[in-house]
């Protein structure tokens, strides 16, 4: 009752004029970022953060929410028809997508993947509606203590979700907490590493480090690479899927949205890996798994699904516990923070407008995006057709502008370039740069209630072991660091012997 | 593991213990009333033992060979072109920066004729002036054409 009550409030606030607007302007851009290679939403979330951020929080959320989940629907269209995925989340579609594209089914491979999207983004908002709320209620009970495990597991399972080496994720997690140091100590009020630099004494900001770790750093790995874009020359018709398309989606709609929610909601799991496991869940499901791969609708309709249900899932644990599951959530519990609001268990108690009205503005973006996406993708089109080489320099611009105007400040953009230059190094040797944002978030809010749980105990750790929650988060990170060790057996027992 | 791991490796390392020395002057206090030292010295102490453990992993693993650094000319001049856009962007004010900026990565690192680049630069210096500052009310330097 108090859900479709809290929803009720959300709609007066996302369908204001205002909202709207926002909104628009979000699933708009998400999708276009979707369909363009070369720029992922953490990217371009990071690239309208400045801007945005002149609003007042609900609208801005919603507006970058609806970024997120429009790149979601935007990505499959250069899959289908380009073979190249618009961003990661989309990889997957490109196996069944682009092979239905070439035997002249374009339209209902779009056409699947719009409404599955729709249906998901909607079952997942759904979900979100009634488990944000029951999360938080629950959350309330938490401590310092809790809450520190809370973080130290979240941060373990995104290093041990990454997709490369779990040690350099590690690493690159600490690298983030050290980072996040940077400042006034909130205690004493002593500078640390500012080396009287005035731009570092209220720490490193969120915004130029990530405009710079994932919009610079992905620009200049792109710069001068040649994208082969041969787009599909057929005409693309009928969009509207066929009675037998329907008959073989509904199912793997159905799970890609389940396990997509599901997986979201963990910490750690983005979009990328749930989609795969979702192929993989539909050629097992499958009476002809072989076919996978050769323009089977269900390898479209799962993935895309699943995809846009991992992006409103991902909204359960940053909302409710304050813990983001990801870098995009990560950069959002950023902004929201710069507003003075902090995600948690009270964000739905103390700002109800802003929890409800993002809420209630998915389901209304969700229909926008059904609306925008099929009409649009002849434009989509075209938009592909702008050389990377011409797009480049105007998002570099976007970005410069973009972090000189948060403090009208020039020492912003030196640190974006900082951090853009050490981005592109990053990928270069392998290093993940998600564990890092997530690290710098989480940092100073991890050492507040590390100090205040020591000085609770009077200086003791059993306080972490005494807790059944705290002592359940710590195994679970244990797992997360152990599990991987034992994979390495092997290689321990050749350095031993 | 990729062979430049070993010097990844290194370089946090050492990058470690020069941030323990730091977090130590800083004042590491007690575990009852912790100093703000103690958790930037413990981030980096884990920090060390990590890269530590990654150069050793690099002893006994089988090391692939790591990304290709193709194009890297262009690259640097993109961010020659980005940092030279900082520093002079409060002297010279964003609308002749921005112009610059844009004109140089299309005709030098693109090699667009000189003419569109031009043309190009022109338009969308214009166009992020008027979004904004005009629109968005940014407050971009106006630098010394400005004045």
């Amino acid at each position: 009752m108090e859900a479709i009550a809290g929803i009720l409030q959300g709609f007066a606030v996302a369908l204001t004029p205002k909202s709207l607007a926002f909104c628009f302007v979000g699933v708009l851009s998400g999708t276009l970022v979707g369909v363009l290679p070369g720029i992922g939403p953490a990217a371009a979330i990071s690239l309208l953060l400045p801007s945005v951020l002149r609003a007042d929080p609900a609208s801005s959320l919603i507006m970058l929410a609806g970024l997120y989940y429009g790149a979601m629907y935007g990505g499959s269209t250069t899959s289908i028809l380009v073979n190249i995925p618009g961003e990661a989340a989309s990889v997957v579609t490109c196996f069944d997508g682009y092979q239905m594209a070439r035997q002249g089914r374009a339209g209902p491979a779009l056409g699947i993947s719009a409404f599955g999207s729709f249906i998901a983004g909607t079952v997942g908002v759904v979900g979100l509606m009634f488990l944000a709320p029951l999360l938080a209620s629950f959350a309330l009970l938490f401590g310092a203590p809790e809450y520190f495990s809370l973080m130290v597991m979240s941060m373990t399972l995104v290093t041990y979700l990454s997709h490369g080496s779990q040690l350099k994720a590690l690493m690159m997690a600490a690298l983030g907490l050290i980072l996040g140091c940077i400042g006034l100590d909130a205690v004493t009020a002593k500078p640390r590493f500012t080396y009287d630099i005035l731009v570092l004494r209220d720490g490193i900001g969120i915004v130029p480090v990530v405009m710079g770790l994932f919009g610079i750093s992905e620009v200049l790995l792109n710069v001068g690479a040649t994208m082969d874009r041969e787009i599909l020359k057929n005409k693309i018709k009928g969009l509207l899927p066929s009675r037998q398309d329907w008959r073989d989606s509904a199912m793997p709609i159905a799970r890609g949205s389940l396990l997509g929610f599901f997986l979201g909601v963990l910490p750690g799991l983005g979009p990328v890996v749930a989609t795969f496991l979702s192929y993989g869940l539909e050629k097992r499901f499958s009476k002809h798994p072989e076919k996978f791969g050769t323009g089977m609708i269900e390898g479209v309709a799962g993935p895309e699904a699943c995809n846009n249900a991992v992006a409103t899932g991902n909204f359960v644990p940053m909302l409710s516990l304050g813990i983001p599951a990801n870098a995009i959530m990560a950069i959002l519990l950023g902004a929201l923070t710069i507003y003075g609001i902090q995600p948690g268990p009270l964000l739905i108690k103390e700002h109800p407008n802003i929890f409800w009205g993002l809420v209630a503005s998915m389901y209304v973006g969700n229909v926008m995006l059904l609306i925008l996406n099929l009409p649009l993708i002849p434009l989509w089109v075209q938009v592909l057709k702008v050389p990377y080489g011409i797009l480049y320099p105007i998002i570099l611009l976007f970005c410069l502008i973009g972090s000189y105007s948060l403090n009208n400040n020039v020492g912003d953009v030196i640190i974006m370039w900082i951090f853009g230059v050490v981005g592109f190094l990053m990928k270069k040797f392998q290093l993940e740069p998600a564990p890092l944002v997530l690290a710098l978030v989480l940092g100073p809010m991890l050492e507040d209630n590390l100090r205040q749980s020591l000085i609770i105990s009077g200086g003791s750790f059993f306080i972490f072991f005494n807790r059944p929650l705290a002592v359940t988060f710590l195994l679970v990170s244990l797992c997360a660091v152990l599990f991987p060790l034992f994979r390495l057996r092997p290689l321990l027992a050749r350095i031993a012997g | 593991m990729i062979n430049a791991d070993r010097w990844t490796g290194l370089f946090f390392l050492v990058f470690s213990l020069y941030v323990c020395f730091e977090s130590w002057r800083l004042g590491l206090g007690s575990y009852f009333r912790p100093g703000p030292g103690f958790f930037p010295f413990y981030s980096s102490l884990l920090l060390g033992i990590l890269a530590l453990s990654l150069i050793l992993f690099t002893f006994h693993g089988n090391l692939e060979k790591g990304e290709s650094w193709a194009n890297l000319g262009n690259i640097l001049l993109v961010c020659l072109a980005m940092l030279g856009f900082a520093l002079l962007l409060d002297w010279l004010g964003f609308l002749s920066t921005a112009f610059l900026f844009i004109c140089f990565l299309l005709y030098v690192v693109e090699r667009r004729g000189w003419l569109f680049s031009v043309g190009a630069a022109f338009l969308i210096s214009v166009a992020c002036y008027a979004a904004f500052e005009l629109w968005l009310k940014a407050h971009l330097p106006a630098g010394i054409l400005g004045r």
